[in-house]
């Protein structure tokens, strides 16, 4: 059997807006011939095939607007096809306009149990074809502009979504978020979770001496030089930045999605914010005299990760003992160290040469009731 | 019942398929006679019934009752019927002619 594809641009038409894309299946070429002639005739794009086995293969390969289907074909018929068509996910939108018999009202109940949605008697009177076929591209039309409108809402949120959340997320996590947030766009759970977290702080060695001796101005050129490179330092490990305080960071790893590998996160996180402030704080010892730093605090446990605030200001936040650690290690670390807790140090011991580590033995910490083993890491850095 | 001629009215703009559909007929014509001589009634049946859809649409009003009373006839076995309706079939097609407007 001959396949005949045909595309034909209709001469007064000069919009930009595409063709309503017509597929034809009938096993009579006459047939096939008339329709396809009628509908070019409309300013429609009329492809055609020969039998419902080419008919699915071309619905498949380039879904069209609308299919006419011929009932009465060998094979494969056209109740197979609708049926076929209507099951996919894919397809099952492509309104279907079955061609049958005047008299054959018994075909019209199969058709209609075939999930067709409009049908057309055989023999065609034009009229007839012409009525139908516009009044389903006027619903594709209508469905289409609904539909465009609808995605515009949903991209306009998902931005807004974007661009709130990725000040405090990487943007790869931001993705993951809106991903996750499913259709009632609930982001975070409102409640308060307990989780297992790792908490990192970070501060900078050296800043109070930075506020006393250099003019305001340069304070804050400098601080944001600080913060874009311990942001950009989490970002690439995917850490969520829970607060920014004067000249401390906090991060934390495992939330709000788990990370089979946090630790090892944190630890490039910390090794990465060291090393790529050294040059920093070459240039400002060079030009304003400061001896400066990072100093990292690292700890693992439990905590509780929350929204908290007023109704006016909240904060998304993780509370509890492994922050307070943390915080304790990094006051306690000098310029260019990482202090962490044993847990910690326990899973990461394999990636960390020998002899940057120093055991700091059991060590209670101000405000804390509890010795707590305490790893020191020495970053090494050109001075 | 045989004429002296048929006058079919077609309209214009189908001026260009009408070689090709009248061709198919033709074609058609054989394979109606092939069928029936071999008592292929299913053959027929569905010979029947594309004329039927065909015929009208394009402005054959005869092709489609031609195929209708074959359909019908094929379905009962009315092998008779059938050879009769092609006769008819045959003198139409030979004197057929058309109008376009």
């Amino acid at each position: 059997m001959s396949k005949t594809v045909a595309r034909q641009a209709p001469t007064e038409v000069s919009t930009a807006a595409p063709a309503f894309r017509v597929l034809i299946v009938d096993d009579d070429p006459d047939m096939l011939g008339f329709l396809a002639h009628m509908l070019r005739g409309e300013g429609m794009d009329a492809e055609t095939a020969a039998d419902g086995t080419e008919g699915i293969a071309m619905v498949q390969a380039a879904a069209p607007d609308l299919v006419l289907l011929d009932v009465m074909m060998p094979g494969v018929t056209g109740f197979d096809v609708c049926k076929r068509l209507k099951s996919d996910e894919a397809t099952a939108m492509i309104p279907i306009v079955l061609v049958t018999s005047l008299e054959d009202s018994g075909s019209r109940v199969q058709g209609i149990e075939a999930g067709a949605d409009d049908f057309l008697s055989k023999p065609v009177k034009r009229e007839e074809l012409i009525a139908r076929v516009k009044t389903l591209r006027r619903l594709h039309e209508t469905r289409r502009e609904l539909e465009s409108g609808r995605l515009a809402g949903e991209i306009q949120n998902r931005e807004a979504i974007r661009s709130a959340f990725s000040r405090y997320v990487s943007p790869q996590l931001a993705e993951r978020i809106i991903a996750d947030a499913g259709e009632e766009g609930e982001l975070f759970s409102s409640r308060a979770q307990r989780v297992n977290v790792v908490a990192l702080f970070a501060d900078l060695r050296g800043f109070t001496r930075i506020t006393e001796s250099t003019e305001v101005g340069s304070v804050v050129d400098m601080l944001n030089e600080y913060f874009t490179i311990l942001t950009d330092a989490a970002y690439h490990h995917d850490a969520t930045i829970f607060n920014m305080a004067g000249d401390s960071l906090l991060v934390g790893f495992n939330v709000p999605f788990p990370q089979e590998d946090a630790t090892r996160r944190a630890f490039l996180t910390a090794q990465e914010m060291v090393s790529r402030f050294a040059p920093v704080a070459r240039r400002w010892k060079d030009n304003y005299g400061l001896a400066t730093g990072v100093g990292i605090g690292i700890c693992m446990g439990e905590a509780i990760l929350a929204n908290v605030g007023s109704p006016h200001y909240t904060s998304y936040t993780i509370i509890g003992n492994p922050v307070n650690t943390a915080a304790r290690l990094m006051q306690t670390a000098p310029a260019n160290e990482v202090l962490m807790c044993g847990t910690v140090y326990e899973e990461i011991q394999s990636l960390l040469p020998a002899e940057a580590v120093e055991p700091r033995g059991e060590v209670t910490l101000r405000g804390k009731q509890e010795p707590i083993a305490v790893y020191a890491l020495r970053i090494p850095v050109t001075e | 019942m045989k004429h002296d001629a048929y006058t079919v009215t077609v309209a214009k703009d189908l001026a260009d398929l009408i070689p090709s559909f009248m061709d198919n007929r033709r074609k058609e014509l054989e394979t109606l006679r092939a069928a029936a001589s071999a008592s292929d009634f299913d053959e027929l049946r569905r010979l029947g019934h594309r004329m039927k859809g065909a015929g009208s649409s394009y402005g054959f009003d005869l092709v489609s009752t031609t195929g209708k009373t074959i359909e019908d006839a094929a379905q009962s076995g009315d092998a008779e019927a059938v050879k009769a309706c092609l006769a008819i079939y045959e003198d139409y097609l030979a004197k057929v002619e058309i109008v376009y407007e």
